[in-house]
């Protein structure tokens, strides 16, 4: 079942000069984990937030082409009915904090209390994503008092309760060490296992290769390429596009060795050990 | 993280009151010393005051405030003591220094009258959480918009406070002194709001996308993760301080 | 350049920060690494004078920093911080690199001088005259760059360079690094990202808990499995892969593995 279909998306910002967006076409099914890759400025942000509709109700400017997620139209639904379908994380754990909740238990009812879930069902979801996030411990802190790891945590828990069936993150890592990094990863992928469809933009290229189905590369606002981790990062031209293939893939590639009966190099760890084991090493 | 809020965690039976009941007595101990300007009222009024601060062991926490009104009333005192136009009654000489009985009981009023609407204030301030507050104002129909912006401010200015001082850093880190005189402290001061206004408004910006994402905008009606707070007096209190408010004006007009 | 002995630190009495600091600091470039909250920050601060040290010295060309105050400072040891938005505000990307140059004394015709050269570096010679917010966030953290490599100092400190910058904007920060590697300078950087330790700094660091847990050649540090596991802090991928394959040296370059697997391998 199709989740998620773009048809010709094309998107400029207000004031800007040349399209953010320029014709993007894709559709993603239920359940997949796809990540989003390209250098700066190349889309990726935009496309997540054209998947949320911040694109374009909250920025406004010049908007073409359809976007339907779980059977809604971006264009013609608000983004708190938006809200209800496809959840978004941000780069920035700290600005996600709303800052008038007193505790991380107050901030993840923070959403529910707005779309009017009742009461007893808020205690319900709370305690589930606290469990399912691994944040139980700090449920009582405030929630300007946590690591970068938990607090960006507690923003997907605190999107995961309002229960999406889609969920979008923009470089939710960036900002944070490498423990924490792998922390807010391990969860999204228990997410994913779980039947939610991730879309995931990101610059930590071994992480996509490791956790994603298929993997979209932008440039310039267009669709370069949506395929498997494998048929991306074996592509020659991905230099070209400001994007660094993962280092087993360099390695590999360098030595020209590919996975067997395959025109792909290999993209993770595991595979690369393989691959070259077999080579006689 | 440090809140800027003066709330002061307690169990006693003033905590217990609902927020609004304590809101409700802020007009009403304004109301009755102006309905009836004696001075007997207005004592017992912020005798009242006290000791419901007393009771709720937050006094302590009233004597910088008090401290600081008392240095500007003191100041009131004196200028009406001896300059109000309607002085003729000389009081007392402090050597060229003349103190007049009008200007002193009109000083007196002035006097009772803020100290009873800053403890009346103080017994909300203190012994209610900023957040209960605004919760329950927003259940009795005020927008959760204005909720959000009033609670979120005592949160969010000292997470700016906290931007200042990496930002200051940052210019210090490049030479500029900010060490030593007040003139070179000021200098330093002033290229610095630039960054602080910009890094707020960015993530200001950040933050209502993020708030949007999670239904801020919501048509639905809103719910709450905590049951109303109620206190089993508050009826009671609520309408005996209208009644007590009434039987002021009775008593004004036909005594 | 830099000598620390018994350097500790803490904000409030109850939690130091860092305890026992002992360094010594040469022209080795050097990367500093270990989880959020290890102390590296605090540390960058103590050098720079933006802090000051509850006990221990720290002497920079045998100057006590303790004794001097982080303006006075900023002739020898520059910063440039995580967040380009806490440090920018002069209303011309020229104006901003200048600042730094005019503070220390520098003449007028002189700080032009070095921060065109600075900006030719970062390659935004080309945008002088325009208003720094206007840039991209990985142009405004290039500014950063080059606004203190303008000041000339002979230690520079990053904090977080490569963090929300894609593979043309690293690239860019390597080449600015090898630059100020051959100025003679000490460059030193707190960083998350392995690769990029592994392939530009010669000295390793790592942090944990407020105390230095491993110091040394960047490859002795990555072969200490153990060690880094405690410190919560991942070997570069390069480094698990040569191991799992059973690699007698450790491999920190994807260079070195392609040379070690192309002689040790059978040609096919």
């Amino acid at each position: 079942m199709k989740r998620i279909v773009v048809e010709g998306l094309k998107y400029k910002y207000p004031l800007a000069d040349s399209l953010a967006l320029n014709d993007v076409t894709f559709d993603i099914k239920q359940g997949e984990f796809i990540g989003i890759i390209g250098k700066n400025l190349a889309g990726k942000s935009t496309l997540c937030q054209a998947l949320v509709g911040l694109v374009p109700h909250f920025y406004k400017g010049a908007y073409g082409g359809k976007v339907f997620v779980g059977g809604l139209e971006v264009k013609n639904h608000s983004i708190a009915d938006i809200s209800l379908k496809v959840g978004m994380v941000f780069q920035n754990p700290f600005t996600q904090v709303t800052g008038s909740k007193m505790t991380v238990y107050e901030e993840i009812a923070f959403g529910l209390e707005n779309i009017g879930v009742p009461r007893s069902e808020i205690i319900e979801r709370i305690d589930s994503v606290l469990n399912l996030l691994k944040i139980e411990q700090v449920k009582d802190h405030n929630p300007f008092d946590l690591s970068g790891g938990q607090m960006q945590r507690m923003a997907i828990a605190s999107i995961i309760a309002m229960k999406p069936d889609i969920l979008v993150l923009d470089e939710p890592t960036s900002q944070l060490d490498p423990a924490g990094s792998e922390e807010v990863f391990q969860a999204i992928q228990s997410l994913s296992k779980q039947g939610i469809t991730v879309i995931l933009a990101e610059h930590k290229m071994e992480k996509i290769a490791q956790y994603c189905d298929r993997v979209l590369l932008l440039n310039n606002g267009k669709v370069v390429d949506f395929d498997t981790p494998g048929k991306v990062f074996s592509r020659e031209d991905l230099e070209e596009k400001g994007v660094t293939a993962p280092v087993y893939t360099r390695v590999c590639k360098a030595l020209g060795v590919k996975k067997a009966g395959t025109d792909e190099y290999p993209v993770t760890l595991e595979e690369a050990e393989r691959v070259l084991r077999g080579d006689g090493a | 993280m440090k809140s800027i809020s003066l709330y002061e965690e307690g169990t006693s039976f003033v905590h217990d009151v609902d927020p609004i009941t304590k809101l409700w007595y802020i007009p009403f101990a304004i109301l009755i010393p102006i309905i009836l300007p004696l001075f007997t009222v207005s004592f017992l009024l912020i005798g009242l005051s006290l000791a419901l601060l007393l009771a709720a062991k937050v006094i302590r926490k009233t004597i910088p405030v008090f401290g600081f009104v008392f240095l500007i009333l003191i100041t009131v005192v004196l200028i009406q003591g001896m300059f109000k136009p309607e002085n003729e009654t000389v009081l007392f000489q402090i050597g060229p220094l003349t103190m007049y009985k009008e200007g002193l009981l009109f000083a007196l009023t002035i006097t009772l009258r803020v100290i009873n609407i800053i403890g009346a204030f103080m017994i909300l301030v203190l012994t209610t959480k900023p957040s209960d507050l605004v919760e329950a104002l927003v259940r009795k129909g005020m927008s959760p918009r204005i909720g959000y912006v009033v609670v979120s401010v005592f949160q969010i200015i000292p997470e700016m406070m906290a931007t200042m001082s990496t930002i200051t850093d940052a210019q210090r880190a490049r030479g500029m002194e900010t060490e030593g005189k007040l003139l070179v402290r000021i200098k330093a001061f002033l290229p610095l709001l630039g960054p602080v206004v910009l890094g707020s408004l960015i993530n200001t910006k950040e933050r209502a996308m993020a708030l949007e994402v999670r239904g801020f905008n919501s048509q639905a009606p809103k719910t709450f993760l905590y049951e109303e707070k109620t206190y089993q007096f508050s009826k009671i209190l609520q309408m005996g301080m209208l009644l007590l408010t009434v039987a002021a004006v009775v008593w004004r007009i036909f005594l | 350049m830099i000598k620390i002995a018994n350097l500790s630190f803490s904000y409030n009495k109850e939690t130091p920060v860092l305890t026992g600091i002992k360094l010594e600091f040469d022209r080795r470039s050097t990367a500093i690494i270990g989880q959020n909250g290890a102390g590296k920050t605090t540390f960058v601060k103590l050098l720079k004078g933006l802090l000051k040290a509850d006990e221990g010295e720290i002497l920079i060309h045998d100057h006590n920093v303790n004794r001097k105050t982080a303006a006075q400072l900023a002739r020898t040891i520059g910063l440039v911080f995580q967040n380009p938005n806490d440090q920018i505000f002069k209303r011309t990307v020229l104006d901003e690199v200048m600042f730094g140059p005019l503070n220390i004394k520098m003449d007028k015709q002189t700080a032009k001088e070095k921060a065109i050269e600075a900006l030719k570096m970062v390659e935004l010679d080309g945008k002088l005259e325009m208003n720094p917010h206007d840039l991209s966030l990985s142009e405004k953290k290039l500014l950063c760059i080059a606004s203190v490599v303008a000041m000339e100092t002979d230690i520079i400190i990053f904090d977080e360079p490569t963090i929300a910058q894609d593979h043309g904007g690293k690239e860019k920060i390597r080449q600015i690094i090898q630059a100020l590697k051959d100025k003679n300078k000490l460059v030193m950087t707190i960083i998350h990202d392995m690769d990029f330790v592994a392939e530009n700094f010669e000295r390793t660091i790592v942090f944990t808990e407020g105390k230095v847990l491993l110091d040394g050649d960047t490859r002795y540090v990555f072969s200490q499995k153990e060690l880094l596991e405690t410190a919560c802090v991942e070997a570069p991928g390069i480094t698990k892969l040569a191991e799992r394959l059973g690699f007698k040296d450790t491999v920190i370059t994807v260079e070195e593995f392609i040379n070690l697997k192309q002689t040790c391998s059978p040609p096919r």
